[in-house]
């Protein structure tokens, strides 16, 4: 066995076939990651170790995923494109083997769980990648059990369908499909990013299971695993972090000192852990920076630290007044009709939302959260009960009535872009509703200048990153100028800035011009920072409808609705007492004194597990 | 939510059956169906077929597609009868729509046939899973990547329509209406519609092939075939019915019998 798992040297790519590459001297200098032209890879030297856990990290738009994709040959067998450079995988020359034969030793799964099931039993699907490796059909059967238990699916029926699986039991269910091949190395693209959150946790628990384990047991699973992430709480999983910057890695090495090096993060666009943020930020010791929870719980122990009430309202600058009733719901029954009869999916809601309100819909996947929100613009009319806006039925509003004043941004942006070029993609709503000329224009004009587009006018939106293509969405929308705009997941498959960028976006435009907002989302971060208010779904109903910052500092509401508090809110709620929660890493600065207010603290140290990874790193 | 696919997990005698000799035995109901002509004798493999789908617990497929049954009778009667010379008592006379008994019975052998291939088909996806298909098909000495298209393709449809729901609701939600009373403007309305359905299909096939050639797929070399189970004496009966139903009805037919 070798020591270094794979091993990348003047790694070049660009998706443009044929393309002349030039010399990784010249590909030096800052990139944009939102520009698709020129290589991705710009001269990657880069030895992922036998045995670790590497999380990459960087922009969206800035190659994490082509990294990757070297190491199973997708790059340069599968996918077309301009490649250059050495490619060592296991011992194989990555850049010589086709996809398949990489296969037996490398396993993938993506982001999109329903594009990698192919199997119409859970049996058929984990006996899928053994068949292909003509595994002998005997010992198929073992490997399909043994990948069941290992990702916790074992009570499955074996001939249940996976379309009928939950989010988490699918993507579950892929990582059994690809640890049945045993793959050595084990390379996961951003796997919780379609879950919620008790989805979410479910892979976070398996990935940690996969990580702690290793092969001189006699184990068949992954020994290295190589992960590309947004998230970072899970990328805390990992022993050894990457950042990208650029289209080459700028910062590696054990995961503690990168992500407790704030310039290299922040340089690489990736959010800090909001921890190390705020212990920054109130002058604890650089080399001491906690990463998690029970890190930070400690130090503050062990400081002579006092927290006070970090404010009220929410921290992301929404609105903090609220006018008449607009939206009234009594009683909301809706069922959706299949061939085996009707699936209740909202079974009798109560809820006002006020002008100029933001409103967090949290709940698992199938709480009927997306179900009531399509309520609001009347894609979906209630069975029983009512949908008031205005005081004036749903119903009585016609398509394009309701269209012009309640806006409703998809959660994927490709399922309504259509058109040729931005701006006439950015129109066609209101040419719907039957605006013209002048006026038009300036609607237009208005709504891409909000969203940052302006002067992108005539570009191919498909041709755009998923952050430009969810802004020209947005725009599509802003530009009927509506009183209220629904999300549905608004931040699934943005980075970190894009995120907030995206996010400070909805914030401004509540604040300033009084829309009102209502969104579907699983992303706790942005429910805290930007929702003053959070209605929590369970089973159709509303279980509870109440401040988010009540919520968030009810450890046990949190407990019994499965929902995870930002790390922030999880350390203010261990040493708040009676005073209210912190909700962002700045309000945590804010209640524990304000910058500086640590300042000379004694380090504490990270205990055993430091210790382990010094042992690593001297080796 | 509905059910992806259209095969209905089950341990009826269909079920068990090898592919090949379910597919051999929907040809017993194929053969005469297409050999013979008055509906009276066809009635007989359409019976069987039903009867096919029931046993194999399929008949909750028949109820999403019946409506296309009934609309297969009734288009027939109109549209089959055109095809004949006018024979026998006259059933119907009001000026444009005319039919006599030979053309009725005609058009009713004509889609019972129609029906009965449908029911035949649609017992045989009812009690075999994609995989059984697509082995089934390999095991008659199809190329692999053939096998796994049909499979594929057949799977993938549901996925395709409930895309297609979501882009619908999303344009709706932007004012398009797909009610315009002007056929061009309907036609029209289409393209905000069919443009996003293709486009997200066609990422989802990048993505797709990309991880099924990370799962080591590959139709340049051999695979094997888990649950593969041999061709049993069951199988071989079936086998066995399927080509003495074919040899007869052909011989009858040809007899002059069931046929106009």
């Amino acid at each position: 066995m070798t020591d270094i798992a794979a091993r990348l040297r003047d790694v070049v790519f660009s998706y443009a076939r044929g393309a002349t590459l030039p010399d990784s001297e010249e590909l030096t200098g800052e990139v944009d990651p939102d520009d698709r032209e020129g290589p991705v890879l710009r001269g990657v030297d880069l030895d992922i170790p036998a045995g670790s856990f590497t999380v990459v990290m960087g922009a969206s738009g800035g190659g994490k995923s082509t990294l990757l994709r070297t190491f199973n040959a997708i790059i340069p067998d599968f996918i077309d494109g301009s490649f250059r450079g050495e490619v060592d995988v296991l011992g194989a020359d990555a850049t010589e083997t086709r996809v398949s034969e990489m296969a037996r030793d490398v396993g993938m799964v993506l982001q999109d769980y329903e594009s990698q099931l192919f199997g119409t039993s859970v049996e058929a699907e984990v006996a899928f990648g053994p068949e292909n490796l003509a595994v002998e059909p005997e010992e198929i059967g073992p490997r399909i059990d043994d990948s069941l238990d290992l990702v916790g699916l074992s009570d499955l029926s074996r001939r249940r369908e996976p379309s009928g699986l939950s989010g988490g039991q699918k993507q579950r269910l892929v990582f059994a499909g690809v640890t049945a091949t045993h793959p050595e190395l084990l390379v996961l693209d951003e796997p919780t990013s379609d879950l919620d959150p008790k989805g979410t946790r479910e892979i976070v628990d398996l990935v940690g299971t996969l990580s702690e384990r290793d092969r001189d047991d006699g184990w068949t699973g992954p020994e290295t695993i190589a992960m590309v992430t947004h998230k970072i709480e899970e990328a805390l999983l990992a022993d050894r972090a990457v950042l990208l910057k650029d289209g080459r890695p700028y910062r590696s090495g054990t995961a503690r000192e990168v992500f407790t090096d704030t310039d290299a993060l922040e340089a690489a666009r990736v959010a800090a852990p909001p921890l190390v943020d705020a212990f920054d930020e109130l002058g604890w010791p650089g080399e001491d920076l906690p990463l998690r929870p029970p890190e930070a719980i400690e130090r503050l122990e062990a400081s002579d630290m006092s927290y006070e009430s970090p404010g009220v309202g929410a921290p992301g600058g929404t609105a903090t007044e609220f006018g008449d009733p607009l939206f009234e719901l009594s009683g909301v029954e809706f069922a959706y009709g299949t061939d085996r009869g009707p699936v209740t999916a909202v079974d009798g809601v109560d809820l006002t939302v006020r002008e100029g309100e933001v409103v967090a819909l949290v709940g698992h996947n199938g709480s009927g959260k997306t179900t009531l929100a399509k309520h609001l613009n009347g894609l979906h009319q209630a069975d029983d009960g009512e949908v008031r806006f205005r005081g004036r039925p749903v119903p009585d509003y016609s398509m394009g009535e309701i269209g012009r004043e309640v806006g409703y941004v998809f959660q994927n942006p490709d399922h309504q872009i259509f058109a040729e070029t931005v701006r006439e993609e950015v129109a066609f709503g209101p040419e719907n509703f039957g605006l013209e000329g002048e006026e038009l224009e300036t609607r237009v004009d208005r709504a891409l200048e909000t969203v940052e587009l302006n002067g992108l006018d005539d570009e191919d939106p498909f041709s755009f990153s998923k952050g430009q293509r969810q802004r020209v969405a947005l725009a599509g929308i802003l530009a009927t100028d509506p009183e209220v705009i629904v999300f549905d997941e608004p931040t699934t498959g943005l980075d970190a800035t894009q995120q907030r960028r995206f996010m400070d976006l909805v914030a401004k435009l509540n604040r300033e011009e009084g829309v009102t907002v209502v969104m579907v989302t699983h992303d706790m971060g942005t429910v805290a920072r930007y929702a003053p208010r959070t209605v929590v779904m369970r089973d159709g109903v509303v279980a509870d409808d109440l401040s988010t910052r009540t919520l968030f500092g009810d450890e046990t509401a949190l407990a019994e609705y499965d929902l995870v508090p930002p790390h922030p809110a999880e350390v203010a709620n261990a040493v708040r007492g009676d005073e209210p929660t912190a909700l962002t890493g700045e309000e945590l600065v804010t209640a524990l004194g304000g910058p500086d207010a640590l300042a000379g603290a004694d380090p504490v140290g990270y205990g055993d597990e430091s210790a382990a990874e010094m042992e690593v790193d001297n080796e | 939510m509905s059910s992806a696919s259209l095969y209905v997990d089950a341990d009826t005698f269909l079920h068990t059956l090898d592919p090949r000799a379910k597919l051999a035995l929907s040809f017993a109901v194929f053969v005469p169906a297409y050999v013979f002509g008055r509906p009276e004798y066809i009635a007989v493999p359409a019976l069987l077929a039903l009867a096919a789908l029931w046993a194999g617990k399929g008949l909750r497929n028949l109820k999403r597609i019946w409506i296309i049954v009934v609309a297969l009778f009734v288009v027939g009667l109109v549209v089959w009868p055109g095809f004949v010379e006018r024979s026998g008592p006259v059933l119907l006379d009001l000026g444009p729509l005319y039919l006599t008994e030979g053309q009725a019975l005609f058009a009713t052998g004509r889609s019972l046939r129609i029906a009965t291939f449908i029911f035949g088909g649609l017992a045989y996806v009812s009690a075999t899973s994609n995989e059984e298909l697509v082995r089934g098909m390999r095991r008659l000495g199809l190329p692999y990547a053939f096998c796994f298209a049909v499979g594929t393709a057949l799977r993938l449809f549901p996925t395709f329509l409930g895309a297609a729901g979501t882009v619908r609701q999303a344009q709706e939600a932007r004012g398009l209406d797909f009610s315009a009373s002007n056929p061009v403007e309907r036609i029209r309305s289409f393209i905000p519609l069919l443009v996003p359905v293709f486009m997200t299909a066609f990422r989802n096939v990048e993505t797709q092939s990309m991880a099924l050639e990370a799962r080591g797929f590959d139709t340049r070399t051999e695979r094997t075939f888990y649950g593969d189970t041999p061709f049993s004496p069951r199988d071989w009966g079936a086998v066995a019915v399927t080509v003495a139903v074919i040899v007869a009805s052909i011989a009858v037919s040809m007899m002059g019998y069931g046929v106009f």
